[in-house]
């Protein structure tokens, strides 16, 4: 096995490509490893990945063995070729005994190459990718030839690949026309053995045309060959030829000359003109070809050949346990009630119309707010404290800190967890939080105003 | 190979830092995301890169979550008759046993933003500018490194945007981005990352790059889906059932289920596409099937392609007569090309429409999917598609496919893709000897591609 040329690591990339996209996906951590190692962009990681699986599954000798199945169908095709064309040359010139009819050695020479070319190229103008038969009796053969079940999958790669730079129509191109080529050739080498080695009379032969128009014809034709040197038949020897085979040497070769010039220019010239024109364009394509990474099968590898994001672990990790707060009461003598709002915002009416002896310490939000009622607290404990709190804010380690802080200068403390606003609803799940926190702190909790256990000190 | 650009999320607990990190990373599976305070108790670092390049590096941290008992610590930090400037009674702060103790949340985030070139504050727009709040960004502020607020949850209802940009640009923070991190909008990221190309003059280059490379990436996933919708749409439309008459309910049900089914590996392959899990998205069911009995035979498509097909057998008959004809010089009078065309014809008509006849002869019918059923799943998957484009990879609710309620998807005409593949049952997954790489079929699926994505 050669090594893989650029081509033939995309049809490689592109068969796996569909053998995943039809049997499902591969096993790939191995392959993807090493595209990975290897870096480069994107199309050479999917390349490395999809050549290293090709070439674990077999599919890179299977394309080894589809190539020589390639070959020897050109090979074969290229030998009938050869003998179409010898069988042209003979037909064209027939046994030598009866004089050749120009005009009839001209159609069979040229005549069907004319008429597949004019098909040719008007199935390239219009049918697009999928005319050829000709190209498709090559994929054909060459798939038969390389007898192998891998290979499935590699024909219509390779057909897909080259669909997308629309490079078909220049491969099979270069394949008709230089096949073309081979068999005019072919007809020409022998035409010019048979002349060279056979005496062949030529005549032409009308019933209901002129003279006239085979003279015009014959120099019409003849005009372009003479330019490059080949005879043209005189317009005497035109005329005489009409009636019987010109038994002149001179005339002999001029329309051997002629003949063989018609064949140059009109057979083979063009055919070797597209053959090359093909060329130039599959060549051009080639250079050109490239993975669609739009393709959905190629974009979700994206993200396992180079990922755009990826994680990179925990670099502090979580301590053991958290800083714990822990509730308490105060010791000390108390007197009074009181009720107390945290980080209320300005939906909630506040404060609620209190009995006389209970008192408001407002809302503490501010570390200064929070700071005087403190103090004031370890001076007055008072026995009976309310705490108000929005159960919409999260309980955070400050605020149930300040919670307990409160709970711990008064000698009862109980927490009231406002109710959601008109018009809102309290999120079950931070709730639940709430009273799993409080739990914790070990303090009543409720959801309606503890008022009446302000105001008495009982329910 | 520049060195990448290191960003810490910091922000109060329960805010949506693991969130935000998830959207931005497309990754559904980062860290830990719960509606408790304090879930992620740990810094956990993501990397952004572009062309294999590492472009930016994102932290994950703790919630601060007691930031006016800190500030009133490191107030006291300072000695009598010393002044320290923020980095520096950091800096104090961290040496010392309560940045270990009380304080080690907070120090985990403070160590973490002074190691890296900025921090994005995430602030949860639904809560009030309540007094904690200030003081965690002068906190955060004393770390002297630049801080990018990023409004999250700003989708809800009841957001406070406009109390939250007073009291920022009071804070002296006068840029700040709107991301919600469950549903971005499209240009999210894109102005995430300009803002903070003002911040770091220096860093503008490579969060260009990242611009670049997402929308370049965006564009792609939108192609690479309309490819996944168009396979879908032409495996249903070629698909065909040959069934005898008697068993027509049985058969309906079975085609039902089976579009089904492949409408469900569409789903996921979108969903695994935009980088979502298998049970981010279900389709409902689909509404009863009216199954469509396809006289096929006499479908122009059907018919155009046998013309060709037969045209083709033909002209290669007739060329291997000619063949025949050229080989013996022409002593046959043309009689082989003219045998080699019938055969040839015959031939090619038997292939492709021998079975078929055949089937109908015995009084089988072919039974397709209706051309409604065809509008309805591309225009679900629209949806589904539209629904994937705007959510983020913090969202935790599941998305369902639905059948929209009014009928007006019922009319329109269906694009010509969809009728060329009524006529070519191999191109089919649905159904067997599909031959899928046909090229005529890529051609297709790639001309419907187009017209999804335009549409």
């Amino acid at each position: 096995m050669t090594a893989l040329n650029p081509l033939h690591k995309l049809w490689l990339t592109e068969t796996v490509r569909l053998r995943e996209e039809h049997a499902g996906p591969l096993e790939d951590l191995e392959a993807n490893r090493l595209a990975r190692t290897a870096g480069g962009d994107l199309p050479t990681r999917i390349q490395q990945r999809a050549l290293h699986l090709a070439e674990r599954d077999g599919l890179t000798a299977a394309l080894g063995r589809w190539l020589q199945g390639a070959r020897l169908a050109l090979v074969l095709l290229a030998v009938v070729a050869l003998i179409s064309g010898a069988g042209l040359a003979f037909a064209a010139l027939g046994n030598g005994l009866t004089p050749v009819n120009v005009f009839w050695a001209l159609g069979s020479l040229l005549g069907l190459n004319l008429i597949v070319l004019t098909s040719w190229a008007l199935g390239l103008l219009f049918a697009g990718e999928h005319s050829a038969s000709l190209g498709r009796l090559w994929l054909w053969l060459s798939e038969k030839l390389a007898r192998d079940a891998k290979a499935a999958q590699l024909a219509p790669a390779l057909l897909l690949l080259l669909q997308r730079q629309k490079l078909n129509r220049w491969a099979v191109g270069v394949l008709v026309n230089s096949l073309w080529l081979l068999a005019l050739l072919s007809a020409l080498v022998i035409l010019l053995t048979l002349l060279a080695t056979r005496r062949y009379g030529f005549v032409w032969e009308t019933t209901i045309l002129g003279a006239d128009t085979f003279v015009a014809v014959t120099q019409a034709l003849g005009a372009l060959p003479a330019l490059l040197g080949f005879n043209v038949p005189t317009v005497e020897m035109i005329r005489a030829s009409g009636d019987s085979a010109l038994n002149i040497e001179s005339a002999r070769q001029a329309w051997a000359a002629w003949l063989v010039g018609v064949l140059l220019i009109y057979g083979l010239l063009p055919r070797l003109i597209l053959a090359l024109l093909c060329l130039w364009r599959w060549k051009r394509g080639r250079a050109a070809l490239r993975l669609d990474l739009n393709l959905p099968g190629y974009s979700q590898l994206r993200e396992r050949l180079m990922p755009s994001s990826e994680r990179l672990g925990v670099n502090d990790a979580a301590p053991q346990q958290l800083h714990a707060v822990s509730g308490g009461v105060s010791e000390l003598h108390s007197d009074g009630a009181l009720l107390v709002a945290i980080e209320l915002d300005d939906q909630h009416p506040w404060p609620p119309k209190l009995p006389g002896n209970v008192k408001n310490a407002g809302i503490l939000d501010s570390r200064e707010s929070r700071h005087k009622l403190l103090e004031q607290l370890t001076r007055f404990p008072p026995a009976r404290l309310a705490i108000a709190c929005d159960p919409r804010r999260s309980p955070d380690r400050g605020s149930l800190a300040l919670i307990a802080e409160l709970a711990r200068s008064a000698s009862a403390t109980r927490v009231w967890l406002l109710q959601a606003p008109p018009g809102q609803a309290l999120d079950a799940e931070r709730l639940g939080d709430w009273h799993a926190a409080l739990q914790q702190l070990e303090l009543p909790f409720a959801d309606c105003a503890p008022l009446n256990w302000l105001e008495s000190g009982h329910d | 190979m520049t060195k990448p650009l290191k960003l810490a999320v910091v922000g109060h607990t329960n805010v949506g830092k693991t969130s935000l990190l998830r959207t931005l990373t497309r990754d559904v599976g980062f860290g830990e995301v719960s509606h408790r305070p304090s879930t992620t108790r740990h810094v956990e670092g993501a990397r952004l890169s572009v062309e294999g390049e590492a472009l930016l590096e994102l932290y994950d941290t703790p919630g601060l979550e007691d930031a006016i008992a800190l500030l009133d610590y490191l107030e006291r930090l300072d000695r009598p008759g010393e002044r320290l400037d923020g980095p520096a009674r950091l800096a104090r702060f961290l040496e010392g046993s309560e940045a270990r103790q009380r304080f080690e949340q907070e120090a985990k985030v403070l160590r973490q933003l002074l190691a890296c070139d900025a921090g994005l504050y995430v602030i949860d727009a639904r809560e009030p500018v309540l007094a904690k709040y200030r003081d965690e960004l002068q906190v955060l502020a004393s770390c002297g490194k630049p801080l990018l607020p990023v409004l999250n949850f700003v989708s809800s209802s009841e957001h406070r945007e406009p109390d939250w940009r007073e009291a920022l640009a009071r804070l002296g923070l006068h840029a700040l981005v709107r991301f919600d991190s469950v549903a971005p909008p499209e240009d999210g990221e894109r102005r995430l990352y300009e803002s903070l190309a003002l911040l770091l003059e220096n860093a503008r280059p490579q969060l260009e790059r990242l611009i670049l490379d997402q929308q370049a990436q965006r564009q792609a996933r939108q192609q690479s889906a309309a490819r996944l919708i168009a396979e879908l749409l032409i495996d249903c439309a070629a698909c065909r059932r040959s069934v005898v008459t008697e068993d027509e309910p049985q058969a309906i049900s079975d085609l039902r289920k089976a579009v089904r089914q492949r409408e469900q590996r569409c789903v996921e392959a979108l969903l695994k596409l935009f980088g979502f899990r298998p049970q981010d998205a279900a389709a409902s069911d689909l509404p009863l099937l009216d199954g469509r009995w396809g006289d096929d035979l006499f479908n122009p498509e059907t018919l155009k392609q046998l013309g060709v097909r037969v045209g083709g057998g033909i002209a290669a008959g007739a060329a291997a007569g000619a063949g025949v004809d050229l080989l013996v010089g022409g002593l046959t009078l043309g009689a082989a090309a003219l045998a080699g065309a019938i055969a040839g014809g015959a031939l090619q008509t038997a292939r492709s429409y021998g079975s078929r006849l055949l089937g109908k002869i015995k009084g089988q019918r072919e039974l397709t999917v209706d051309d409604s059923v065809l509008r309805l799943l591309a225009l679900r998957q629209r949806q589904l598609l539209k629904a994937l484009n705007l959510r983020g990879h913090a969202a935790m609710h599941s998305i369902k496919v639905d059948t929209p309620q009014d009928k007006t998807w019922r009319e329109g005409k269906l694009p010509d893709a969809l009728h060329k593949a009524r006529a070519h049952p191999q191109w089919s997954s649905l159904n067997p000897h599909a031959k899928l790489s046909q090229a005529e079929r890529q051609e297709q699926v790639e001309a419907l591609a187009a017209r999804l994505d335009e549409a």
